[in-house]
Parts: C-alpha cells; structure tokens; sequence
C-alpha cells in the first residue's frame, strides 16, 4: 500500500501530489533542493547526478512519513529501476580517461559508475540495513515495477519499501518517482 | 610556499567537491583525514590522481598517502620537494 | 521454504572452462586460468587476469552466428553458458516462450563501444553497436538467440548481480508467477573497468592471494554462467531431476561505504544468517562456503570477521576460487554457485590456491585437496553500494 510518493523532473517537484515551491531548473534545481530540505549531508556533492537525484527523492519522501530518527533497521528495503543505468556517471568517469595525452582515471568519478550506488547512498545514510536492489528496465512501466515491489513483499522481513523509478541520462535530463509503500 | 598552500586548498576543494568551502575554511595545519575534513579512501586516492595531474608526482602506494596527506601544511611540502611539473 | 526452488540445469564459462565439465576437472587439479592479457587490447599488461580462453571469432562459430551478425564478448559468453543450462534441464524450443529470463551485467556491450567510440564521434562506421551497448540490450541478445523467452529482465548490482538475478527468480517462483525461470549473468573484462578497478588501487600485479596475510587486491576475470530454476512439480511433470537445491538466500545492505565493506562485516553477516533462516538450517549443518574472497585487504578482513561472527568457533571449510578465474564482477554470483553445485555432485572442497600464512584475525582457508561430502554449501557474492547476497545450496534428498 502506497503512503506516500515523490515526483522530480528538470522543472517541477510534488510531494503526494502538491507542488513545491522552487526557483530553479535542472541540476541547479537539485542543489537548491538540498539546501532547502537537507543542507547537513556535504557528501551530496560527491554523488553523480543519479545518486543525487534518488538521495533528495528519498529524503522528501522520509520527510513527509516524519520522525526520522536514523535507528538501524533492516525491514526497509530499498529497490529502484530505471532505462540509463548509471550513464551520467559513465559519461563523466569516460572522460578522464578518454584522451591519451591527458589520461586521468578518477577514482571518485568510477565509484558511481553502477546503478545501484544510489541505492547504496540511501542505505547509508538512514542505515537500512535490508534489501537493496537496481533493476534496469526498457522504460517507465508502472506494472513491472509494481509487480517487483510486491514480490520484495515476499521476503517476511520486508515491511516497507522505498521503491520507484530513477532515471537520468544527463546532469539536466532526469526523472524520479519514488514510493514509500507498506506491507 | 604560501602560494602553493592557497593553490592547493583550492585544488583540494575543486578535486574533491567540497562544494561549501572556500581555502580561508580550510586550516593548513588541521588533519584532512578522520576529525579534520573528514575525508575518506576515495578522496585519499583522488588526491593521488590530483597530485599526479597537476605536479607530476606518481604515488604508487596507497599506505604512503597516509603520511602525505596528514595536512595541507605537510602536502605542500611533499610537493614542493617533489614535482615535476 | 515449503516448496523447494530446484535448479534442474546449469552452464558455465569461465577462465578455467569453457563448459562444466572443463571446470570441473579445473577445480579438481587445482589449474588456475589467472594470466597475462591476451584478448583484451589494453596498455595494462601488468596486471593478471582471467580472460575466457575463446575469442570473439571462436565464440561465434561454437554457437553459429554469422559474422553479418553484430555481437557482443558479454553476450557470446552468456550464450555459451546459456546453452549448455537449457540443454542440462531438457528444454527445447517450444518450452522458451513459457520460461522467464534474468540476466546480472554491468558493462554490457562496452567491449565494442570501447573500440568504436571515436568511430561513432568521427564517422558513420560502427554505429549498429551503438544500440547494444547498454545492460538490457546485452540480456535481450544472448536470451533471443534461444527464442522468445516470457520476459526477459537485467540486474544490475554490481558483483552481486548474478546473484541477485538467482533470487529474483527464486521470489518469482515462490509467489507463483513463474514455474520455470532461467537466472544468472555475464561479464567480459573491459578497459572501462580495468582502469577504474586500477584507480581505486585494489588491483594485484601478481597472482591474487584470498585470505593471505600478504594479499594485495583482486585479479579481475571475466564468463557467465546461468542456473534453471523449477518447482518440483514442474520438474515432475517434464521428468527432469533435480541437479541441486537452492535451499535458501539473503539480501543485506552493509549501509558503510559505496565501495569498501565495514569493519565488523554487517551486510555480509546478515545476508548470511537471513539465508540460513530461510532456509531453516542451523550454522553447524554448513559444510563448505564459498567466499566472495577477492583478495583484498578489506574484503578478506571485512568477510572474516562476518563469517566469525556467524559462526563462532566452528567456521566451515571455507575457500574462495577466484584464484582459479580472477574476480568475474556481475557474473560471480552465478560462476561460484556452479561450482558449488559442481562440489556437492562431487564431493569435494575447491581449494583456496595460492596461500600461505594466515590473517590477523582472518579466517584460515582450505588450503589443500579436501575429498568430502556436502549437503549444504553458502556461495557469497558481495557488490559495490554495500549490496551483499548469499546463496545456500544443498544436494538434492535421494
């Protein structure tokens, strides 16, 4: 069962359907969000732009459900799907070794080079320690994302799930709708 | 020295993306790793690559990164004994 | 688990085989497949690995695909591995559209965009790859080439994909939507990720040494492997038997670190103990795990003290194989559990090859031939992002 729900595009943001007020656009429209809703997390601006985009998602949404008291919990899990995999981020880490003459490969860019990190960054961040898992589909489909989150239901430790779409092919082309759901 | 100090802090904060920090925050003298900046293993070998990219100066340990990068202030002068760019 | 997930067919290709019953005789005479680069076209030839012992051309012409047809390293692996699962369980043509297909991969077709790239950027050449570059694209090319599978889905999870996509399929089949379903994943070796493994600087320019007190980092590698999971009724009903079962599995988060595990191994222990729950197995029935174990400092020591914690004193006979293939990344999860079932049908216990003085506080391998008979064997499989699975395999009741 659905609780609550988060949308995030390049140019609108609606937590249970109610827009949020925001000045910006794209990636800036990220960095604005953090500011306004987190603003203690300076890890955010290591992530890639996936990672981002799911990690505000994820922290709308917990702000909504309340009482955010951070104790370790492993009935939580989080899964999440998407079309580009971590494309941006293989895009970004590409271009440090794609000259021979100026060949550089940045560790920090390569980390984010898998989908799941996202998943991973929500985790450690509220210390889920459940379920995680990434599924790469071949577009937005709400039955074979839904059909996946009941059958994560099937594990008898799973009683809640962030689970939704998270998707970007760029730093300015992105999309997420993400749920908090319960058994 | 001074100059490669203040160039350094800018570096580190570029390299790493300590996006709220300017070189005024950063205390040359503080440790970078555990209470100081906080930084973690990636940023340890991010620095390494930076050190590379920019002063020519191939670290080929991990473990001896520990020793340099204890602060700016001892970074600097690793580098100013060492570069090659 | 009530009904028990059979796995009635598996294939597998690796360093060391490029079938099960290469591997096997492999995994018995202790032969490594860990070398110099050969296939991959690389500056680093510093660094060992496991490359299948096949190339692109020989890979074709064993499944028959013209050279008009675009393929990709990751596909043709998977296609090899995924014949040789599909025959082992008798399924023919006409069964392939009432079977589910679930494919791990992280790099997909980047073999060939890798070779191509200044090609798509510079001239018209090559761009019919463009479109098989990406995860899913890979799953659809190895799955179609067997038919018109019931749906076909991609994990992506880093090096616990395979695993990962083993019980996905398990779920599916416990909630019903599926009585057949073929899972697994395949990874070819990339420059993509060499350099980025080598970046983090947990790459070994020498033979990797899982649990060794001197071990340096991980030797990458590089296959596919695929297991057939059925209800037992649907094993019935077509008259095939059960090869293995998958008796149990667990999903944790380590919640630390993107890449590096924690000190006290939380995910790896959860993932684990939530296995032998449900699997309703006590610890001291485990006759053999075998460890994700790739050889560097963190991951021994993190894995170590998870496998301490679980079970005290008494740690099973324990080995990791990734001495004989090199780390397989998102296909390892599937590669080692093969070979766990190659060792239950076998009774043996894979060696942990190339060491020779203990950890502090590490757990102490096997380290020499072991003949032995298993009933239940752990196959841990742990991923960047803190996603760490366990699987646990038992031989079928006769």
């Amino acid at each position: 069962m659905i609780k609550h729900q988060v949308y995030i595009s390049p140019n609108e943001v609606k937590v249970d359907g109610k827009a949020l007020a925001h000045n910006e656009k794209g990636s800036a429209l990220l960095t604005e969000l953090y500011r306004n809703n987190i603003g203690d997390y300076p890890k955010f601006f290591k992530m890639d732009t996936l990672s981002k985009l799911g990690f505000i998602a994820s922290e709308l949404l917990l702000n909504i459900e309340g009482n955010r008291s951070f104790e370790p919990r492993e009935d939580r899990a989080v899964i999440l799907f998407n079309r580009n995999a971590s494309l941006q981020a293989d895009t970004h880490y590409q271009s440090t070794i794609q000259d021979p003459e100026h060949f550089f490969p940045s560790p920090a860019a390569f980390v984010y080079t898998l989908p799941n990190i996202v998943t991973g960054e929500i985790a450690i961040r509220n210390k889920y320690f459940g379920e995680t898992s990434f599924i790469v589909i071949d577009d937005y489909d709400e039955q074979i994302i839904m059909k996946n989150l009941d059958i994560a239901f099937q594990d008898p430790v799973t009683t809640s799930i962030i689970g939704g779409w998270v998707d970007c092919s760029d730093e300015e082309h992105f999309e997420a709708r993400i749920f908090l759901m319960e058994k | 020295m001074d100059e490669l100090i203040y160039t350094l802090k800018q570096q580190i904060i570029e390299a790493l993306n300590l996006e709220d920090m300017k070189p005024e925050d950063i205390d040359e003298n503080a440790s970078l790793f555990g209470e100081g900046l906080g930084l973690d293993s990636i940023d340890a070998l991010e620095l390494i690559v930076m050190m590379e990219k920019n002063y020519g100066i191939k670290l080929q340990d991990p473990a001896k990164g520990k020793e340099i990068f204890k602060s700016v202030a001892v970074m600097a002068d690793f580098i100013a004994k060492n570069r090659t760019k | 688990m009530t009904n028990p997930i059979l796995i009635t067919g598996c294939g597998v290709v690796s360093a060391i085989g490029n079938n099960k019953a290469e591997t096997l005789d492999a995994l018995l005479n202790n032969r490594s497949g860990v070398g110099p680069l050969v296939h991959l076209k690389t500056e680093h030839k510093e660094f060992p690995v496991g490359e299948v012992k096949m190339s692109d051309d020989e890979m074709r012409k064993r499944l028959n695909i013209s050279d008009n047809n675009i393929t990709t390293r990751t596909a043709l692996m998977g296609m090899i591995a995924l014949d040789e699962a599909l025959k082992e369980a008798k399924i023919t043509p006409e069964m392939i559209p009432n079977i589910g297909f679930i494919s791990g991969t992280t790099v997909g077709g980047m073999d060939m965009s890798e070779q191509y790239y200044l090609d798509y950027v510079n001239n018209e050449n090559h761009k019919e790859y463009i479109a098989v570059h990406d995860c899913g694209s890979c799953s659809e090319m190895t799955a179609e080439h067997f038919g018109k599978f019931a749906f076909i889905t991609t994990l992506s999870t880093a090096c616990s994909s395979a695993a990962n996509a083993i019980i996905l399929g398990a779920n599916m089949i416990r909630c019903g939507e599926a009585d057949i379903v073929v899972v697994g994943g395949s990874e070819c070796i990339t420059k993509f990720h060499l350099n980025g493994f080598n970046s983090l600087m947990i790459l070994d320019t020498q033979w990797c040494r899982p649990f060794d007190a001197t071990r340096a980092g991980l030797n990458l590698g590089e296959g596919a492997a695929y297991l057939v999971l059925e209800t037992e009724e649907s094993a019935k009903r077509r008259g095939v038997k059960a090869q293995a079962i998958l008796s149990g599995y667990g999903n944790a988060c380590d919640a630390f670190h993107q890449t590096a595990s924690s000190p006290d191994g939380e995910g790896a222990f959860r993932a684990m103990k939530e296995a032998l729950e449900l699997a309703d197995i006590q610890p001291d029935k485990i006759d053999y795990i075998n460890a994700h174990g790739t050889g560097t400092p963190n991951n021994d020591a993190s894995e170590s003290t998870a496998v301490k914690r679980l079970f005290g004193e008494n740690v099973p006979p324990m080995s990791s194989t990734k001495q004989f293939t090199g780390h397989t990344t998102s296909a390892s999860g599937s590669i080692e559990a093969v070979f766990c079932i190659l060792a239950l049908q076998n009774g043996f216990v894979p060696v942990n090859l190339n060491w020779s003085q203990p950890m502090e506080d590490g757990i102490v391998p096997v380290h020499q031939s072991v003949k032995k008979e298993l009933k239940h064997v752990l196959c841990n499989a742990f991923g960047f992002g803190g996603n760490d699975s366990s699987l646990l395999i038992s031989k079928p009741e006769l």
